[in-house]
Order: C-alpha cells, then sequence, then structure tokens
C-alpha cells in the first residue's frame, strides 16, 4: 500500500464528485473516470505507473458480475491517459458486439485504508448488429453427381468471409439411409481456408480410402461405389459478422468406381481460337478435374516462352477449361503448360496416381515438372 | 513442444567444439524492434529461450530472444481452470471467440508459452500469452524485440487467379508442427490445395537467402501402397545412433526416418514402427524418460493419450502385413485412461507434463501432470 502515501489526503466531502462513464466517439469506446482535484490529477502525471498499477484504480472486465468465473476474471489489456481532468482507459482491441463489458473505478484506493467509499461501476454494451443472415455457400466443388469412390476433397465457397474453429461440428455426410458416416473428413486443427476465409477445403480422411491401412480395415470406407450420399452444411455457422448463414447446404452425389488413373493431357482436347479474336482457348478434358489446381497450374505461354495474360474459367463439371486472352491472339505457336501436380478428384497426378501398387513392378517415376501440350492459332 | 532435449545432450557431447561455436552467436541476424505477425501457429522453443512462432498466414517462422532465461529445474504444480475464458478476458473478448492454437514450455524457465488467436474470422489477431511460475497471465508484449524472420523456401508465388487484378493466392501450406534440431527449424505442412504434406529444413540462424531443403512424405501401407501422407506431428529422436524423426501421420501410423534422409527434393517414406489403431486423430508428441527408458506421449483427439515404449525400436520390423482384428503389431504402447480431453501437451520438468485439456462445459485447463 505504500504508493497510497504520494496522493494527499482527499477530504470526503469530494468523493461525491466521482463518476465514471464509457464514451464513444469515432467508433472507438473508451472509460472516463473523472472527479479528481487538480493536486490528484498532477501527482498521477508525474507517476511512472505500470499497468498492474492503473488496475487497482480503474480496471474493466468482459462478463457480469455474478458468475463465479468473473470473480477471478483479469482485467483487460489497455491503455491509461490522464487528460483534462480525467483519466482515460482505452482497450488494447475493439470491443465485441453483445458482450457486456463492466469498468470498475474505486476512489477508495486514493483516500486512504479507512476510506469506504464504494466503487463505482458502469456497463456497457455494443448493440448486437441489426443485419440479418446473408452469408450463403455458393458453391461446393467437384459439382459433377457421380464422384468416384476415391474422392480426395471437396471445396467449399461462400458469398463472405467466415469464421474458423470447431467448423467440423457444421459439416456432415450422410449415407442413404440418413445415417452420419462417422468422421469421413480430415479433422485437424489446421483448417483448410484461403486467407480470405471465403473457401475451405475438406479432405477426406486418407485412412478411409486408401486401400491396406489398418482404419479402412476397421470402420470401413467414407464412400462406398453404387451408394448415395449427401454434403451438408449446417445453417449455424457463423460468418465473420458474428451471423449464421441465412440458409443450409445440401449437395447430394452418387459414388462410382474409384479412379485410379493418372490423368493424361495427351488426350485432352484442345480447341484452338482464330488469330485476331479474343475467342477463348477451349480444352476439354477427359474427367473432372480439381478446381482450385485446374485454375492455378494451367497456363498459355507464347512461342517464345512468355505467360499470356488472361482469364480462366471451368464449366460442366470441371470437365472444361478455356482461357480468355486480355489482348486478342495473335497467329502463331503456343504451348499449354501443365504442371504435374495437378490433380484429378481422386487426387492422381500426371504420370503418378495417388496410390503405387508398388506390387505391380512398374516404379512410375514422379519428377517436379511441366507438360507441354503446343497448339497453333491460325 | 520440448524435442531437442535429447539431442542437445547427445549432440553438445559428440560435437562439443561447434556447439560452443554456435552457441555464442543463437542471436546473429536479429533486430530489435516489433515483429509482424498475421498469424500464430505451432511454437517450438530454440536454444536459450529463443521461442520460435509458426505465421501459417504469411507463410514464415519468426524466432524471437524472449530473455526469459533465468532457469528453474522443478516446476511447481500448475492448474488454472477456464484459461481460456481468463485470457479472452485479459484480451476483451468471450471464450468462444478465442482460440489456443499451441502451447508449449520454456524448458530453461518452466514458464508456458500459447499462441492465440483473438477472434476466428480472417482479421483474428494473433497474441502471445505467457503463463508465469505462479499462474498469472500477461500478453508478451512484442513492441521491442529482439528476433529474425525466416521465409518459408519454396511458398508458390504463382496464384494470378482471373478477374484481371492480381486477386490474392488461395493457395496456403498450412503449418502442422515445428521443431528446433541442432543448427535448424524444422517445419512440417499441409497444402490446401494439392495433397501434400512436406517436410522443410531451414538453417537456423536463418540466413537472408531462401537455402531450406524440403522434401516429400510418403505413406507405404503394408509395404504394398504407397501414397503422399499428411504428417501432423513429429519429434526428433535418436534411435540406436541414427538422429531420426518420428512422425505421426493423421491416417494412423507412427513411423520413423532418419535425419539423414532429408537431402533436397527426396521422397521420404518412413517405416511404420506402430500402428495405432482406427479413429487416430494425433496432436501433439513428446519424448520423456521415466526409469531410464525413452517413451513417447502422443495425445489423440478421440482416443486419449497414449503411451508408446522406445524398446527396441532400432530393431523394429517394417509394419509389411495387415494389423487386422485390432491387434497392434510394432511397439507397445498404452492408453493412459485419465489422461482425457488433451487439446495440447508438452513436457514441463523431468517428472512433469504440462497439458490443455478440456474441463467443464466450454472450459479449456491448463494442468500439470505427472508423466505416466
Amino acid at each position: 500500500m505504500g504508493w497510497l502515501a504520494i496522493f494527499s489526503p482527499i477530504h470526503a466531502a469530494e468523493n461525491s464528485n466521482f463518476s465514471i462513464r464509457w464514451v464513444t466517439n469515432s467508433n472507438q469506446s473508451i472509460v472516463e473516470a473523472a472527479g479528481f482535484d487538480t493536486n490528484t490529477l498532477r501527482q498521477f502525471q508525474s507517476t511512472n505507473w505500470q499497468a498492474a498499477d492503473w488496475q487497482k484504480l480503474l480496471s474493466v472486465y468482459v462478463g457480469q458480475d455474478d458468475l463465479p468465473a468473473d470473480m477471478s476474471a483479469p482485467p483487460m489489456l489497455g491503455s491509461y491517459r490522464v487528460e483534462a481532468n480525467s483519466i482515460y482507459f482505452q482497450p488494447q482491441f475493439p470491443l465485441q458486439r453483445a458482450v457486456t463489458y463492466r469498468a470498475i473505478f474505486r476512489p477508495s484506493r486514493l483516500l486512504g485504508a479507512n476510506n469506504s467509499a464504494a466503487d463505482l461501476v458502469a456497463r456497457f454494451q455494443l448493440p448486437p448488429t441489426r443485419q440479418k443472415p446473408t452469408t450463403v455457400v455458393t458453391r461446393v466443388y467437384p459439382t459433377a453427381d457421380v464422384l468416384p469412390e476415391n474422392l480426395l476433397k471437396f471445396y467449399v465457397h461462400f458469398s463472405a468471409p467466415m469464421q474458423g474453429g470447431h467448423i467440423y461440428d457444421h459439416i456432415r455426410l450422410r449415407n442413404e439411409a440418413g445415417k452420419l458416416v462417422e468422421l469421413p473428413f480430415l479433422e485437424i486443427d489446421e483448417e483448410f481456408w484461403n486467407p480470405e476465409m471465403t473457401r475451405l477445403t475438406l479432405f477426406i480422411d486418407p485412412g478411409r480410402i486408401k486401400r491396406g491401412v489398418q482404419p479402412l480395415e476397421e470402420i470401413g470406407p467414407a464412400l462406398e461405389t453404387g451408394k448415395h450420399y449427401t454434403l451438408e452444411i449446417d445453417s449455424a455457422w457463423h460468418d465473420n459478422a458474428g451471423l449464421p448463414l441465412h440458409e443450409g447446404f445440401t449437395k447430394s452425389f452418387r459414388v462410382g468406381p474409384p479412379d485410379r488413373e493418372p490423368p493424361a493431357p495427351a488426350t485432352w482436347k484442345i480447341t484452338a481460337p482464330e488469330a485476331g479474336t479474343r475467342v477463348p482457348l477451349a480444352v476439354e478434358f477427359t474427367e473432372p478435374m480439381d478446381a482450385a489446381l485446374a485454375l492455378r497450374v494451367i497456363r498459355v505461354a507464347n512461342s517464345a516462352g512468355a505467360l499470356v495474360e488472361g482469364e480462366r474459367a471451368l464449366s460442366d463439371r470441371e470437365q472444361h477449361w478455356r482461357f480468355t486472352p486480355h489482348a486478342s491472339w495473335k497467329a502463331g505457336g503456343y504451348q499449354l503448360q501443365v504442371q504435374n501436380t495437378i490433380e484429378d478428384l481422386a487426387g492422381n497426378n500426371i504420370g503418378k496416381a495417388f496410390e503405387v501398387d508398388l506390387s505391380e513392378g512398374v516404379q512410375r517415376r514422379f519428377t517436379n515438372g511441366v507438360v507441354k501440350l503446343p497448339f497453333d492459332v491460325q | 513442444m520440448n524435442t531437442t532435449y535429447r539431442f542437445a545432450m547427445t549432440f553438445l557431447m559428440l560435437g562439443a567444439l561447434t556447439a560452443a561455436l554456435h552457441a555464442a552467436n543463437w542471436t546473429e541476424g536479429m533486430k530489435e524492434g516489433k515483429p509482424e505477425f498475421k498469424s500464430m501457429g505451432p511454437l517450438a522453443f530454440g536454444p536459450e529461450g529463443i521461442l520460435l512462432v509458426a505465421d501459417t498466414k504469411a507463410a514464415a517462422i519468426t524466432a524471437i530472444a524472449t530473455d526469459d532465461t533465468a532457469p528453474v529445474k522443478n516446476a511447481k504444480a500448475l492448474k488454472i481452470e477456464g484459461i481460456n475464458q481468463k485470457i479472452a478476458g485479459l484480451l476483451g473478448t468471450s471464450a468462444d471467440q478465442l482460440l489456443i492454437n499451441d502451447m508449449v514450455v520454456n524448458p530453461i524457465s518452466r514458464n508456458a508459452y500459447l499462441a492465440i488467436s483473438r477472434g476466428r474470422g480472417p482479421d483474428a489477431v494473433p497474441v502471445l500469452v505467457r503463463v508465469k511460475a505462479g499462474g498469472e497471465l500477461e500478453a508478451v508484449s512484442l513492441n521491442k524485440v529482439k528476433f529474425s524472420r525466416g521465409e518459408l523456401p519454396d511458398a508458390p508465388v504463382d496464384g494470378v487467379v482471373g478477374q484481371g487484378n492480381r486477386q490474392s493466392n488461395p493457395r496456403q501450406e498450412s503449418i502442422t508442427d515445428i521443431a528446433f534440431l541442432e543448427d535448424r527449424v524444422l517445419i512440417a505442412g499441409l497444402s490446401n490445395e494439392e495433397f501434400a504434406s512436406t517436410l522443410r529444413a531451414i538453417p537456423f540462424p536463418f540466413k537472408t537467402v531462401g537455402s531450406g531443403t524440403s522434401v516429400e512424405i510418403y505413406h507405404g501401407a503394408h509395404g504394398k501402397f504407397e501414397t503422399r501422407a499428411p504428417v501432423r506431428t513429429f519429434v526428433p529422436f535418436k534411435v540406436g545412433n541414427q538422429p531420426s524423426l518420428l512422425a505421426a501421420y493423421t491416417c494412423t501410423p507412427l513411423v520413423q526416418f532418419p535425419i539423414s534422409d532429408l537431402q533436397p527434393g527426396a521422397k521420404i517414406k518412413g517405416k511404420t514402427v506402430a500402428e495405432l489403431g482406427n479413429r487416430n486423430r494425433p496432436l501433439d508428441m513428446i519424448v520423456y524418460q521415466k526409469d531410464g527408458k525413452d517413451y513417447l506421449l502422443l495425445a489423440n483427439s478421440s482416443r486419449g493419450v497414449m503411451k508408446i515404449s522406445t524398446d527396441n525400436i532400432e530393431n523394429a520390423e517394417k509394419i509389411e502385413a495387415p494389423v487386422g482384428g485390432g491387434g497392434t503389431k510394432g511397439q507397445t504402447y498404452e492408453t493412459i485412461a485419465r489422461w482425457t480431453g488433451v487439446d495440447q501437451l508438452d513436457r514441463l520438468d523431468a517428472q512433469n507434463a504440462l497439458v490443455v485439456r478440456r474441463g467443464e462445459g466450454n472450459s479449456l485447463n491448463l494442468e500439470s501432470m505427472p508423466l505416466p
């Protein structure tokens, strides 16, 4: 209590001038504690108080006051400053909507050990958002209705940024009897979002698709040929604004046989456009390809090897790829460049199936490379 | 995660001179200032209280000289109930808007550090929280610290996806585990697009030119089928005389491969040394000693915590034939039934572990437990 000694005793009559309130200006909510006399304020300004010292006098807590958890809650982080005739506390992080914040000012800490001045409390809550739920799942890839038994992943696209953490509570796979498939997805803490959190990658647990692996023998594959399934995303999943989805989403599909054949670009059908136009280059795959990879690892280069700028798009159950250049096509030779990390829906790469059966004796070489398919624009 | 204890002892004895030369400049290349973080994921301690923080969004590892180097041999027992609620209170948010991404113990001071996400959206703020010996929580101020940064090599730069304007690259590699070993930081990663698991080794102290070794991890299931395998967590471990890594794949088995396999561009297959049964989703793994023997402790999301023997692991046969009917082959293990709901695990001191485990309701508790 040594630090109390630096303050000259304050007359009891002045106690009633103490006040505390929340002040909001330009989107910031801060706490103002007022009612000090000039001597006290001068002493504040000349001290070298750390946060722990300030917190004894003025501190802010999250939550209601009656719950046991709140009794032991630590004070919130923030900065203190003395300005005009008041002390201000500014939270270090933005306040959260619909959460009660409780600021407590303890003038008794100034008045000496015997003083019984009551603590002053001011509560504050940012109103809950008035917005209505609008975020939806815009698309799930693959879009085909028939998927291979050894399907590797889904991509779920949202119309706005989402919240992560505990996402698997909102994602389910149901079989044709309406029963939940147990743990079909790779559920790890590191969720597979894009940076904006508008796209989520769901991997089928590899242990539930690979052959010769113990989990498969014990609890069976996630998907079985000939059966129907439904992927469900429930609307209770919150977006980044804290609102649930406007509605849930389901994708029903049938499962076909496993695909163990690597994609073979030599079998793709390339339809070259005419020179002088901006008609898209069209490529027809022999099977649906992984949507994200098909849009990223396939490029077009001219005869000098320079990449041609343009827009890539997929259609027809991700079997059709087209490229619209920014500038008109010039006549000449071009190359479609495909990195062999591209995957089909079962994760087979160019030159290497997802699973290599070593007993076959055929050593398939896997090199990090690019397959180049030439075409002419005339 | 204190994965370097055993190694540090071995290598210091064998390579005393080299180690001594290195010890003089672990902070080489560090500047004083405020490191920027887009996210904070896996944590690991390097030498001399240097904390390594993985930032998946920035595809970088940041090394911070914590100066938390007052040695403590035996830590005090610790139990903080509702640590998620307390940290949320500290950061001015509700507990459901807080994620604990990792927890490690400084092997010198025995203080615990947590990588926290305040918020669950793309604008979540990463915060480093320290738990001091008395149980007091503090947000570690990073305004003026000595730090250095290692960028992950081979991060893909392509990603101009349509729409004219350059959009951000949707491809991201999630870092699932990191460890410091000798003079390198090892980093396990999983891509959100191609199904690929990589293990990278970048030299430490960090060099400015990205000169990492990257290998692909494969899983040979029973010697017949080989596929790429997602590594979830790993520890350095000496198998016989061979410095190795023990890795827990997401699809069940525990595999071992020698560190010497980490050659650039190599394809690492790993020898399966234990089949841990189905529904196994490994979370965290540590090595510890009990009664003069080494054990692995593996926290698992659905099956509790497994104590795995390393007896004779250097002679472990490759598990070749399918192990059916719930039997196990390879290293023996027991499930420690009383360790339920463990999310995070690290060694606290020679006798104890520190865990984050699910408590009542939505509480997460931080508590010390005697090593089994």
